[in-house]
Order: structure tokens, then sequence, then C-alpha cells
């Protein structure tokens, strides 16, 4: 057992087996030196520009697949990027390709962000996942989902012949409690701050169906992701799926969640090989960080995973 | 309203470069956003400055491809140790701004691009850091858009902002049932204690001995010295304006009245700093952009501010 979290099947009671983290962990260190070999680039998606960094494998490594990591949604894109890009140097210095980029709507892509619906965000992880084996040369795929990311890999995996793992962090299992779990926590922030929240969880989704919108933390949520993606279930899009799985829980609690763990048991039920691990930490999904959050221990479960492919 | 992409605006995303430069930092990641073929060029090169460099809610990206859309050439960039960049994060303090970076951003766009003439703009940490580049570059910069930065060292800015505050604001404070559930955060009690301690005749003195950061006034006298235009935004209730005011009475107070005259002041109601509320973050983009496009030599409008009336009553 690794000494941040690393356990096989838990059942849901399960606790010693996942040794914790601290709740502040250390970068990983010598992300100078990997992004001297990363390119900046764009590519076509759906007739628009989309923003993407390869990672070249730093050694030659045959049959490893490139990693496509698929962000999270609007401000949860910017809270969670630099673990992301230290997350893609770890795993390509390690031989493994890695293709990061930014959906429709989000960073440097073209696209609104109120433009953005779900089967946009699977469409472009799909042409992501194209354009990441084209400059990788390889191929197989490798999927990271990053919170609604997840989602978005979940669906693109059995769409795309070439798959062959998938990872998810803080994986996003159903969008109307991910969207009404953001909702929460602005209210609990103005708390928080010494403000009176002017509505409820209830009283917000309301405003959002009636205006199209609410402001979430300086973000607009947006009607159409909502209702694009409401009948997405993260169960439902792996129930073909059985191959290499690893569920990383990233909150400050000792066990697996149910939903978290009851896809462990249906993927296992399946055949699946499950990794799943726990990260105590709470990155704040919703704000900015000075300086922006980074954790080593989820790089590295990361990479040892990947490093168990090929 | 939220940003919706309109085609010219999509023109220039197709239009985007993505490149690195080599700055002495480490390896920043940066987009260049060339100007449309179609329009005036305005010969002047923004860069906007923030981390990650879409900046939130993609106001940078908009900012860039509405500008390019009218001539001017962008770049937005991540610093190092943010974003895509090299090098290692560290926390982000105004008072240390990356002047290494965004110097090393001019002199690659002047090299690579072509670039003579520069707009820097930024907020805070990144307007201090859009300030230092003056230090080495103020022959090439026309114009600074600095937001809601502090001008103290932060220590100073938390006990000058309790000095805005007198026993009628302490006396209103106490009847808040949400100012006694904040009381929970570490930092609250500081900022109570700074504000108790003012109130109670431990003021940290007059304002004409109140320390502006050295490195404020250094690079400050820089932008005096380059002959640009600025525009310094501030919200009444910033904390950050509370150092600004002591900048206005002490070096803004002592400039000849043709240097003075190139410098835009504007306060506005409510907070500036946040952007964590939709409407003033609007309201704060579209004056920055609106500045910055006045400065197009093809410009039909000069940079008025804009009408108190109009704006939200931000807090």
């Amino acid at each position: 057992m690794s000494p941040f979290g690393r356990a096989h099947s838990p059942p849901s009671s399960a606790t010693l087996e996942h040794a914790l983290t601290p709740p502040s962990s250390p970068a990983p260190a010598a992300s100078t030196d990997a992004a001297e070999l990363e390119t900046p680039l764009f590519f076509e998606a759906a007739g628009r520009p989309l923003y993407g960094v390869y990672h070249p494998p730093a050694l030659e490594r045959p049959g490893a697949p490139v990693l496509v990591q698929c962000h999270g949604l609007g401000v949860e894109q910017i809270a969670l990027y630099r673990a992301e890009v230290l997350n893609a140097r770890a795993v390509a210095a390690a031989g493994i390709p890695v293709f990061r980029y930014h959906a429709r709507g989000h960073g440097d892509s073209a696209g609104d962000f109120s433009a953005v619906d779900f089967a946009g965000l699977v469409e472009d992880a799909l042409a992501a996942a194209a354009e990441a084996r084209r400059l990788a040369r390889r191929e197989h795929t490798a999927w990271l989902g990053v919170r609604f990311g997840g989602l978005v890999a979940a669906r693109a995996l059995p769409a795309d012949p070439t798959s062959r793992a998938i990872a998810l962090w803080e994986p996003a299992h159903r969008p109307p409690d991910y969207f009404r779990g953001q909702l929460r926590s602005m209210l609990f922030s103005q708390v928080a701050q010494g403000e009176r929240p002017d509505a409820t969880v209830d009283q917000l989704v309301e405003r959002l169906e009636r205006d199209g919108r609410v402001d979430v933390h300086g973000y607009y949520l947006h009607r159409r992701i909502v209702d694009s993606s409401r009948d997405e279930d993260l169960s439902r899009s792996l129930a073909t799926w059985s191959g290499p799985t690893l569920i990383v829980q990233i909150e400050n609690r000792a066990r697996l969640g149910p939903r978290t763990a009851g896809l462990v048991a249906e993927l296992e039920s399946r055949g699946a090989k499950v990794t799943s691990s726990i990260v105590r930490d709470e990155p704040g999904w919703h704000f900015t960080q000075n300086p922006a959050w980074e954790c080593a221990p989820l790089v590295r479960e990361t990479l040892r995973f990947l490093d168990a492919l090929a | 309203m939220p940003w919706r992409e309109t085609p010219a605006e999509l023109e220039r995303a197709r239009a985007e470069r993505a490149f690195v430069v080599n700055a002495p930092t480490g390896r920043l990641f940066a987009v260049l956003t060339p100007p449309a073929p179609e329009a005036p060029p305005a010969e002047l090169c923004v860069v906007l400055l923030t981390r990650p460099r879409s900046h939130r809610n993609r106001m940078w990206v908009e900012g860039a491809r509405r500008l390019a859309a009218q001539g001017f050439t962008t770049i937005r960039v991540d610093y190092h140790g943010c974003g895509d960049s090299g090098g290692d994060s560290a926390q982000l303090d105004p008072n240390r701004p990356y002047r290494d970076d965004v110097v090393a951003v001019i002199r690659h766009a002047r090299e690579q691009f072509g670039a003579r003439r520069f707009v820097v703009s930024g907020a805070c940490f990144d307007a201090r850091t859009a300030l230092s580049a003056f230090a080495q570059e103020g022959g090439s910069i026309v114009g600074l858009v600095f937001m809601a930065a502090p001008v103290m060292e932060l220590d100073t800015v938390v006990r000058v902002h309790a000095d805005s505050k007198d026993w009628a604001h302490l006396w209103r404070a106490l009847f808040k049932p949400d100012n006694w559930r904040a009381l929970g955060q570490p930092g609250r009690w500081k900022h109570m204690a700074a504000v108790l301690g003012r109130v109670t005749g431990k003021s940290v003195g007059a304002a004409s001995e109140l320390p502006l950061s050295a490195g404020f006034v250094d690079d400050f006298r820089a932008l005096v010295r380059s002959g640009a235009r600025a525009l310094f935004l501030y919200g009444h209730e910033d904390a950050e304006y509370a150092s600004f005011r002591v900048a206005e009475r002490t070096v803004f107070a002592t400039l000849p009245a043709d240097v003075r005259a190139r410098f835009d002041v504007e306060v506005w109601p409510g907070s500036v700093h946040g952007f964590l509320e939709m409407t003033r973050q609007r309201e704060t983009f579209s004056r920055a952009v609106s500045w910055i496009e006045a400065l197009h030599p093809g410009a039909q409008v000069a940079a008025t501010a804009p009408d108190r009336a109009r704006l939200s009553a931000a807090s």
C-alpha cells in the first residue's frame, strides 16, 4: 500500500485500506525541465479551433497509450488547471504521451460558454483523442476525466474504439446533483464571508430556469449545459466498460462515498480491474487559489495506474 | 450580459497562434491574437495579464479577440509557475511583481512579431506586474490599465483599510449577525483587531507618514518618465483603494499638470477588486477594454469615464 492512498476494490465501509494524504501536498518536482518538450497548438473540432498542449514522452515506451485529459466545467477548469498540467508532465516523463486541450467555450479555445452543451463537450473530447493519437503516433487512448470532465470522458470512451483505460478524479456522477452542489457551495461561501444569501438552492434553480443563467462566483451557470446534461449518469455511461479504471475521491473524508463505492462494485462485477483511492484534500473547486492547487499524491496515484498499462 | 462570440471574434480565434517565450524564470506559454487584416491597424500590442491567462470568465480571451477585431495585436500569457508555463509556482505578492516575465514577453513580441508600441493591463498582482514593466520597457509602453491593486505592503494595506473605519462603523457592525458568523475565519479576526486598533487610537499614522511600497514608487516614477497614459480604476469599498488614496495624496498630488493629465483615475461605488459578481465584472471588463480601444489612432471616441449613475451598486 502506498503512503498516500491506494486500495484495490475496497468495500464502502473500508477505512484502513485507504492511507490518507495530508490536506496540503507539495508540488511534484522538476516541472521546469518537463515544459521544455511541450508544444502548444490549435486543432480543429467541429469547425472551430481548440487549444491544446502536446506532452511528448520523455522516453520510448512501445505499446503505451496516449493520455487525453478532459478538464472540468467552467471555473473548475481554472481551479484544477495547474494540477492537470503537473500530472501531464509527470506522465510524459514516465514515457506516456499526454494531450491536454480546452473544450469549446473554455480557456483559449473558440466558442462562448453560454453555447456549451454536453454533446459538444463529448465531440471535442473525441476530436482531441484523434489529434492526440496523430501527434503521438499511438493506437490506443487512455482517458483522464476531472470532475464534470469525468462524465465527458465516460461518454467518449465507448464511442472511441481505441479506448484502453480511464482514470477519474473526483468525478461528477449525475449532473443535477453536481449543479446543485455547485450552487450550495456558493451559498456556503457567502455565509462564510459574512453575507446573508439572497436565495436558497431551489430558488437559484428556479432563477436558472427562468433567466437562462445564474451567477456562481463570477461565472455564469447556463441553462443550456444544465439541460443538455440532465440525463447523464456516470454509471450508465460506463455500463459496457470493463477495462482498467482508476477512481480517485478527493474529499476530506475517510471512506469512499456511496456512489463511488457503488460504481467500483458495478465495474468489478463485470470483471474490470478497478483501482480506487482517497486523497483527503479540499481543493476549493470553484476558486482559484494563490498559489494554484497542486496535489503530488494525486499525480503519483494516476502515474502508478498508467504505469501498469504498458 | 454574458459574452456571445461574434463572427468577427471567431475569425480572430481562427487566426490565433500559440507560442512560447524563453524567460529567465521559465518557459512561458502564450497566445497571440493578430489584428484583423480588414481593420485599420492600431499599431499597438496589448499584453493582457493574469493567471491563468484566460482570466475569470475568460475575460481576456474575449478582450483579446474584441481588440484584435479592431486592429490591435494582443497577447495573453501564463506567468512562470502558472497555467501551462514552466517554472515553479509560488504565492503571488503584488509587491513582488513578475517583471521578468512581462518584460520577456514584450521583447519576444518585438523580436518575433515586430511589435513596437505596447499597452499593458491587469488587476491587483497583474496591475503591479504591468506597472513594473515600465522600469525596463517604459520607452515602448504607451498605455497602462491598472485596476484595484494595493500600492503598499500587504500588512500595511490591511491596517490602512481598517483606518477608514470609525466608532459608528464599529457600532453598526456589532449589530450584524453575519459579521459574528464571519469571525469563524482567522483572517476576519485579524481585520477586526486592526479596526479596533484604529478606532481606539492606534492608527498607522497620518497620511504623509504612510509607507507606499518602495517598489510601487519606483515603478510609478518609471511610468511618469515614460510619457504613457494610464487608467487607475478602484472601487470605494476595495481594501486596495484605501492604500491608493495615500498615493493620490502623495505621489499623484506632486505631479506636474501635464503629467497628471495623462492619468485617468476612476473610483466607482462598491467593489472592483473581486471580479466575483457578474454585473460589476462586466462593467470593469468593459471599461478596461474601451479605454484601450480609445488608444487606437482611429478611435472616434475619447476615453471618458462611464456615467456613475449607470454603474451597478456592486459590493
